[in-house]
């Protein structure tokens, strides 16, 4: 089973290879250099600052793009090329070739954001000669984040196109990183409004979790407590987006 | 038609699109770059066209902190810090309006979006008071000072503004004396208290934080300037106690610190160790520096 499982991750990771991911990575490492090149004569001395809020929200942002661009079609694109039959036909499950492919993107987002993790710190390194230990736990937070999105499209691709998928994607990081603004709507809306919103909240992921970003320029290390809640939270949301994900894919009618 | 032919006026129709479509290209290339010219001519030489300031094109137009906030999707550090690049750019690229309009925005913004970015707080209480935004150069350092609780920048900063840009001492003592509070604070900002405690006349507690400072400082610079303003607490005491001695006699207050030599209250006037000289209110009897 194990090994069926790796084969598709291994499998989905080399077809993520193919689709140029790369391109994503020299963005990013331009990105970064320019940044710190910039921030040193723009920003009155605040170098540090802006090279780590710029890099680590720019790291956010690839990822995403990887996972909207990739994530959302992997699914459809082996039922568009009708390549599922053979699949299926092979003895997989319907689970494991769902779970196969969520774990090969994470590989792929795990690869790409050490990759730009390494980019970062080293350009922060030369050009500060301090990495703050924060800026460690928000690139782990960063990691967890896409992941949990991975599974958000891989959700949405099991039954609309890679388009709608990519924007529905994209509209659950919104509201997830909204999460603040929602709850202090909640606060000032009328009971059913109020109810409404705690409803959004609480269904969506609350993406701000996983926000270690803002604390980095400050090296607020978060404590264990907050690590584990954190980790909690990363463990169950996707846990429930990947049984929901494989009993729709399992109903699903090729 | 014979196929060849077919062949022959297909391949024609295409060389006359490709013909076409250059020429487009080149006319629409020429469109924009007219266009370009013009409205950049337009843009920078034509203030009389316009009825809005030549700044309002390029002063930054920042959003409120909340809408702000609610669009950084978390990302606030990050955004707080594109604002504070942009307010550099604005800072450094001149004032065509003859004011900074958007700077208090700015600073406000920036510091709403990181409130804990403590050069945002220092930049701003030196830099707003001399663009004229006093009041809100005040209401950063008092923000800094509510989200850096151990930070003794904001108030020692905001202690400089109340002094040279509201002349209230008062406030700038009080300003100080909270600096001094916090850790890693500079021993001078006990001794700003202690002087702007003088000036606003408070002198008992001017008293208490010079003797402090001058017991704890490892400054001999600022341990003499202490003990030398500690004495001038101490003459104007013993003067004022003897213009009261006078009055119980005379019934009058001194019309001089020197009739308080003449008439043998005391036997020389002493001299101030800041080496200032000392006058006597005939009316009140409170002896202070002469006004120069």
């Amino acid at each position: 089973m194990l090994k069926v499982w790796w084969a598709i991750a291994l499998n989905t990771w080399r077809e993520t290879l193919r689709d140029k991911l790369l391109y994503s990575l020299v963005g990013f490492a331009v990105l970064v250099i320019a940044a710190s090149l910039l921030a040193g004569s723009v920003s009155l001395g605040q170098d540090a600052r802006v090279i780590e809020n710029f890099s680590l929200t720019a790291m956010l942002v690839f990822l995403l793009v990887i996972t909207y661009f990739i994530g959302t079609q992997l699914v459809f694109r082996e039922v568009e090329r009708k390549t599922i039959y053979l699949v299926l036909s092979k003895p997989v499950s319907r689970e494991t070739f769902y779970l196969g492919k969520f774990f090969g993107l994470c590989l792929t987002i795990l690869v790409a954001g050490l990759i730009m993790a390494a980019m970062f710190l080293i350009v922060l390194g030369v050009k500060t000669d301090n990495v703050p230990v924060a800026a460690y736990f928000a690139v782990g937070a960063i990691i967890l984040e896409a992941w949990l999105l991975t599974a958000v499209s891989l959700l949405f691709s099991t039954f609309t196109s890679p388009l709608s998928s990519a924007v529905y994607t994209f509209g659950v990081t919104l509201i997830g990183h909204g999460s603040a603004t929602i709850w202090l709507l909640a606060e000032k809306g009328s009971p059913v409004v109020r109810g409404l919103l705690e409803g959004v909240y609480y269904l969506f992921p609350n993406l701000e979790k996983f926000n270690l970003r803002n604390d980095v320029v400050f090296n607020l290390v978060p404590d264990v407590a907050q690590v584990g809640w954190i980790l909690l939270y990363f463990v169950g949301y996707t846990a429930f987006l990947l049984i929901l994900g494989v009993s729709i894919f399992r109903r699903h009618e090729f | 038609m014979s196929s060849k032919k077919q062949l022959a006026t297909g391949r024609r129709q295409l060389a006359d699109i490709k013909k076409l479509t250059i020429l487009w290209v080149l006319a629409a290339l020429v469109i924009s770059y007219v266009s370009q010219l013009n409205y950049d001519a337009w843009r920078r030489y034509s203030p009389g066209k316009i009825s809005v300031d030549y700044n309002v094109y390029i002063e930054p137009q920042p959003p409120s902190p909340m809408v702000a906030r609610a669009l950084s999707f978390g990302a606030t550090e990050a955004l707080a810090d594109w604002y504070w690049l942009t307010l550099i750019q604005y800072y450094g690229g001149g004032t065509p309006n003859g004011k900074y309009r958007k700077l208090a925005e700015l600073f406000d913004l920036v510091s709403e979006l990181s409130p804990k970015f403590a050069t945002a707080y220092e930049t701003g209480l030196v830099i707003l008071p001399g663009e004229g935004f006093v009041d809100e150069a005040l209401l950063l350092g008092a923000k800094g000072e509510r989200n850096l609780p151990e930070a003794w920048q904001p108030p020692y900063y905001t202690g400089l503004v109340y002094h040279i840009y509201k002349k209230d001492y008062l406030a700038a003592a009080r300003a100080f004396e909270r600096a001094a509070t916090k850790p890693n604070a500079p021993d001078n900002a006990k001794y700003f208290a202690g002087i702007y405690y003088a000036k606003a006349d408070s002198r008992q507690t001017a008293y208490l934080i010079f003797k402090n400072i001058a017991e704890s400082t490892t400054s001999d610079f600022i341990r003499e300037r202490s003990l030398k303003y500690l004495g001038q607490l101490d003459l104007i005491i013993f003067l004022e106690d003897s213009a009261g001695r006078y009055r119980a006699k005379y019934n009058r207050w001194p019309a001089n610190l020197e009739e308080l030599v003449r008439v043998g209250l005391i036997e020389t006037l002493p001299a101030n160790p800041l080496g200032r000289p000392l006058v006597i209110d005939p009316q009140t009897g409170e002896v202070r520096e002469k006004l120069k």
